[in-house]
């Protein structure tokens, strides 16, 4: 079943060692396999049809890979010896760097943009070999901490500072960092928004002139590339914590920031609001030295919905979050050509007349798995206002736990669903976690390259 | 007037009202409400009430949050009364997220409900290793939950489920699982008694299992220690 991918893998290495400059090479293969990439995504946001279904890969933090299955992968490919450690290029997710070959081979079309410190504040650089407690050689930057405590946990410390108190762990045999939360006493009477904006200041010259490089670096590959520039995402629970904090103040407790929602919701507006000045005034300054050299930039990634339902209600939404939403979207869509996309997990049916009508152009990563997410009832209800930046396949059951055959045929339905009319970029449910059989990821990306041509065969 | 202030008690928590609850709780009992009755017809009817809200999509999580917030105030109140009063709670329910999983606005949830139920709840945190929900299970609860939110830590649910087997002590309690990647088939195939999607509905699963205990031929009555 595996045979075109594993056809395509190989030709990628025999090319690779054909070459008597390596580098050449692989430049020439990613231009090859990139032309007409960023055009297919850019035809796709405009609900229509390109020549196939845009492939997302790793292109965010939302539609990466664990590194443990980067790892597999790619050694099923034959794209790396045998122990070839593989790089963590976001600490929080352990997400994986999927490589121009894995790109090449796979036909992603799709790579993505962020500021020049990760989650934690600290730069991705000076790598230094680890192994992941599941076994997988992997390399991590020099600040990422990978000495265990005493019982076993890794703990991460805010821009790499040993000094602060942490504001990571990962279990011993865990796959994940998830906040240590550093709450101090809520002093009521003394909320000040600025104490929750901290982490949003105006956007440094290091990072601008990071983003200017890496459009520059990636404009050439032909990809699309989609901006994670940061400072949008109100309300992101990831963010809440304060990772990047050596001293959070204000409110950074988890079930306080969403008990908020209604017990402080004048605090969160005007939280919100500053935030949302800052993210303006930083936008303009990005895309004063990129342009319109990114296709679409992921504005929000805060969770709106639980497995069941709506986390937070319509009206809360709708007071709280929207108006935010809209202003982004607007300057955006006012002063630059970049699409907007708004990533949130969960069940969110009944928020997605309010999300829709907030002028999003794509939705991430659209959960079917979740209540109310049946993916025919959201393409009739939304698909020629919205597109889908996901939806291509279940991660919580399919994928991990199904068979090759479930994951194949699963994948032909979903492309079968979304593809109709454009409006589409295939992508897993979020980031493919850690534990997937290899069989499946074969399968998986086997069956996007078999069914992803347009037109659709079983089209009218 | 003992009925306003039941009202208000339960009023106070349905709005989230912490200050209020606490002050409604402190009055009930200077006039001299039994403490089981500011429980049972203020609390836990004022955690029914929320639960039903919650179903019917009348509410969300940060409503239900602060309710629960609100009745665990004035729960403090009652307590030392309670425990003088020798009232018995529902039953006693051990619950954690299992090892791996640090992920807990869940399983917190579900405890706060429960508690609002007039269950016992023994919380034994995050990242909870199957030795400790043997040793909970050992201890007198009469239900074990475990909660997971990743693909890659529900794994470890099994491991507990046969743990607790191997103490001897599958036949005392009762085990329930819950979390976004979880289903009623993956609650069978590990051999748990029961799975809920929501806190809402983990409470009346709970109470079910407990209830059936009580009635089985044991003739343990469910909380006794």
């Amino acid at each position: 079943m595996q045979n075109g991918l594993l056809r395509m893998a190989l030709a990628a290495a025999a090319a690779k060692l054909a070459s008597a400059m390596p580098s050449t090479a692989s430049s020439a293969a990613t231009a090859a396999a990139g032309v007409g990439s960023r055009q297919r995504v850019e035809l796709a946001l405009a609900h229509q049809e390109p020549d196939r279904v845009p492939l997302d890969l790793g292109g965010g933090l939302v539609s990466g890979m664990h590194v443990s299955s980067v790892y597999k992968l790619r050694q099923a490919l034959g794209l790396d010896p045998p122990g070839a450690p593989v790089k963590v290029i976001e600490p929080y997710q352990m997400l994986g760097e999927i490589g121009p070959d894995l790109l090449d081979v796979l036909g992603v079309d799709v790579v993505g943009v962020g500021r020049s410190t990760n989650v934690y504040g600290f730069r991705n650089e000076g790598w230094k070999p680890w192994t992941a407690f599941d076994g997988i050689p992997l390399l991590v930057p020099e600040a990422f901490p990978t000495d265990p405590e005493r019982n076993g946990d890794i703990l991460m410390y805010p821009c790499g500072d040993r000094s602060a108190s942490p504001c990571a762990r990962m279990p011993k045999a865990g796959f994940y960092f998830d906040a240590i939360v550093r709450q101090e006493p809520i002093d009521e009477q003394h909320l000040d928004a600025e104490d929750n904006t901290e982490e949003f200041g105006p956007i440094s010259e290091a990072d601008l002139d990071h983003i200017a490089a890496e459009v520059q670096r990636l404009e050439p590959t032909g990809r699309a590339i989609l901006g994670d520039f940061g400072g949008m995402s109100f309300g992101d629970i990831a963010f809440v914590p304060g990772p990047t904090l050596r001293h959070p103040k204000g409110i950074r407790d988890l079930e306080q920031w969403y008990m908020s929602y209604v017990s402080r919701p004048q605090y969160i507006y005007a939280v919100f609001e500053r935030q949302c000045e800052i993210a303006l005034a930083n936008l303009a300054r990005i895309h004063a030295v990129i342009g319109d050299r990114v296709t679409a930039v992921l504005t929000t990634g805060a969770d709106f919905g639980t497995q069941q339902g709506p986390l937070i209600s319509p009206k809360v939404y709708r007071t709280l979050f929207k108006p935010f939403h809209v202003r982004v979207n607007e300057w955006i869509h006012a002063n630059t050509r970049w699409k907007t996309l708004i990533h949130s997990c969960g069940s969110i049916w009944r928020l997605l007349d309010d999300i829709v009508d907030a002028g999003f152009d794509a939705l991430n990563p659209v959960q079917t798995s979740a209540a109310d997410m049946d993916p025919v009832r959201l393409k009739d209800a939304y698909g020629d206002r919205i597109a889908f930046w996901g939806g291509g396949i279940d991660t919580q059951h399919v994928l991990p736990f199904g068979t090759s055959a479930e994951v194949r045929a699963m994948v032909r339905e979903r492309i079968e669903i979304f593809a109709r009319g454009g409006g589409f970029i295939f992508n897993t449910i979020h980031n493919v976690q850690a534990g997937v059989p290899v069989e499946n990821l074969l399968a998986l990306y086997d069956a996007v390259n078999d069914y992803r041509a347009y037109p659709m065969a079983t089209q009218a | 007037m003992t009925t306003t202030t039941l009202d208000r008690l339960a009023q106070a928590v349905i709005e989230g009202q912490a200050a209020e609850a606490v002050a409604e709780a402190t009055r009930g009992l200077e006039e001299g409400v039994a403490a089981e009755s500011l429980l049972h017809d203020g609390l836990m009817a004022a955690m029914r009430h929320v639960g039903q809200l919650f179903e019917e999509g009348e509410i969300y999580v940060p409503e239900m949050l602060v309710s629960a917030h609100a009745m665990r105030s004035a729960l403090e109140v009652l307590r030392p009364h309670l425990v003088e009063q020798d009232v018995r709670s529902s039953g006693r329910v051990a619950i954690g997220t299992v090892k791996g999983d640090l992920h807990d606005i869940g399983k917190n949830l579900v405890a706060m409900m429960l508690q609002g139920s007039g269950f016992e709840v023994v919380d034994l945190g995050a990242d909870v290793y199957p030795e400790r929900f043997v040793q909970a299970a050992h201890d007198g609860a009469d239900v074990i939950g475990m909660s997971a939110l990743l693909t890659t830590t529900m794994t470890n649910m099994p491991e507990v489920v046969q743990a607790i087997r191997d103490a001897g002590l599958r036949d005392r309690v009762r085990i329930v699982v819950g979390g976004a990647p979880i289903t009623q088939t993956y609650a069978e195939e590990i051999g748990a008694d029961g799975y809920a999607k929501d806190a809402s509905s983990a409470v009346r699963l709970v109470q079910g299992l407990v209830d059936r205990a009580a009635g089985s031929t044991d003739g343990r009555a469910p909380g006794a220690r």
